[in-house]
């Protein structure tokens, strides 16, 4: 049999195969162990993930306290729902949708519409948690030096760009997978991400003139 | 040049970053771009645009994961605490099913005949025979609801 994969397959595209093969154990591995409430993978996936959910739910929220709260609910919501992580998908997108999720019920809660309906500039206006003549939260947050760069040129751009600019190049996500989170179709996603990308890049040069 | 060729570059430039293009694409990007110095500033604007947000650095407040850590070996704890008493709850309701389904057709002939013996209109006696029926079900239902609603509650006390 592994005769057969050797000489069937070539280098790269064979240490491609076992790598999705590996990955698809650790999956299984970390499906079973969330079924199971296993406390020291737990421990460990906090760890393991606080810097990328925190920095999602910053970007995503606008508002330190916030993101730390949805960050200790999102880990509460996993432990609880850990038995319907499908290991066919990547743990983070799972874990970023629970957050994303947890995000638009609180703001449904605060007697708002949702998240999608009120940021997408595509659909109404663009929706800060901030009113929109004052500073966001964000922007206070930030130093001195962080409000000059990217921060800040991201801070001016609608949460629902930021959303998807923050999932393809900081977390690295596929397309399907920021679909996935977002529980929007794939269109959306890349009509989002083209958009942002422009927002983004006129953002930095207003920043820089 | 045409304007054409550069809104296509331009969106080659952003398609390369997010889809990915294909090799001939690449090639006439390339070409266009050692002839065009706008679109090669768009190009170098946008690698240093997510060259930026790549290196983004966030400050974690301190102790965030250990602080995660505990709330949620606590809520594991109280989960553990809580599920014998859901276990037997199940077992009750099945055991209570199990039973209502063996005894069914003797508990309808009791209905029927209670029913004929005080002249009850036999629309009224089954309804009975249905209510006894989902008893069980309706007393699970609301202990569960009860119980969400209860941990909703403490959920946005703990907010």
């Amino acid at each position: 049999m592994s005769a057969t994969f050797t000489t069937l397959t070539s280098a790269p595209l064979r240490s491609v195969l076992l790598f999705s093969a590996q990955m698809a154990d650790d999956n299984k591995a970390l499906a079973l162990g969330l079924k199971r409430r296993d406390p020291d993978l737990l421990d460990q996936l906090i760890e393991q993930y606080q810097y990328r959910l925190f920095r999602y739910l910053l970007y995503l929220t606008s508002s330190r306290e916030r993101a730390e709260d949805f960050f200790q609910e999102t880990w509460i919501r996993v432990l609880e729902r850990g038995h319907q992580y499908d290991s066919k998908y990547k743990f983070e997108a799972w874990l970023f949708r629970i957050a994303r999720n947890l995000v638009i019920d609180w703001q449904r809660a605060k007697k708002m519409q949702s998240l999608d309906a009120l940021t997408d500039p595509e659909e109404g206006a663009p929706m800060e948690f901030a009113a929109q003549n004052q500073p966001s939260p964000l922007h206070l947050v930030l130093t001195a030096e962080e409000k000059s760069g990217v921060h800040a040129s991201l801070d001016r751009i609608p949460t629902v760009y930021r959303e998807v600019l923050v999932l393809r190049f900081q977390e690295e996500l596929g397309l399907e997978e920021i679909a996935g989170v977002l529980a929007a179709p794939l269109s959306t996603v890349k009509s989002r991400l083209y958009r942002g990308l422009e927002a983004l890049r006129g953002a930095m040069q207003g920043g820089a003139a | 040049m045409n304007e054409n060729l550069h809104a296509s570059a331009e969106k080659l430039i952003a398609q390369e970053r997010i889809e990915g293009i294909s090799q001939s694409e690449r090639e006439w990007l390339a070409t266009h771009l050692r002839e065009c110095p706008s679109c090669t500033q768009v190009a170098q604007q946008t690698s240093a645009a997510l060259s930026a947000l790549r290196g983004l650095p966030i400050p974690l407040p301190r102790g965030l994961a250990a602080r995660t850590q505990f709330r949620v070996q606590l809520r594991a704890q109280e989960m553990r605490e809580r599920e014998p008493k859901r276990r037997l709850l199940w077992i009750m309701c099945a055991m209570s099913w199990a039973l209502g389904i063996a005894t069914a057709p003797y508990v309808w002939r009791a209905f029927e005949w209670a029913g004929e013996r005080i002249g009850m209109p036999k629309l009224v006696w089954e309804m009975g025979f249905g209510l006894w029926w989902t008893i069980p079900a309706l007393v699970a239902a609301a202990v569960v609801v009860l119980e969400n609603l209860r941990q909703a509650h403490e959920r946005d006390q703990a907010r």
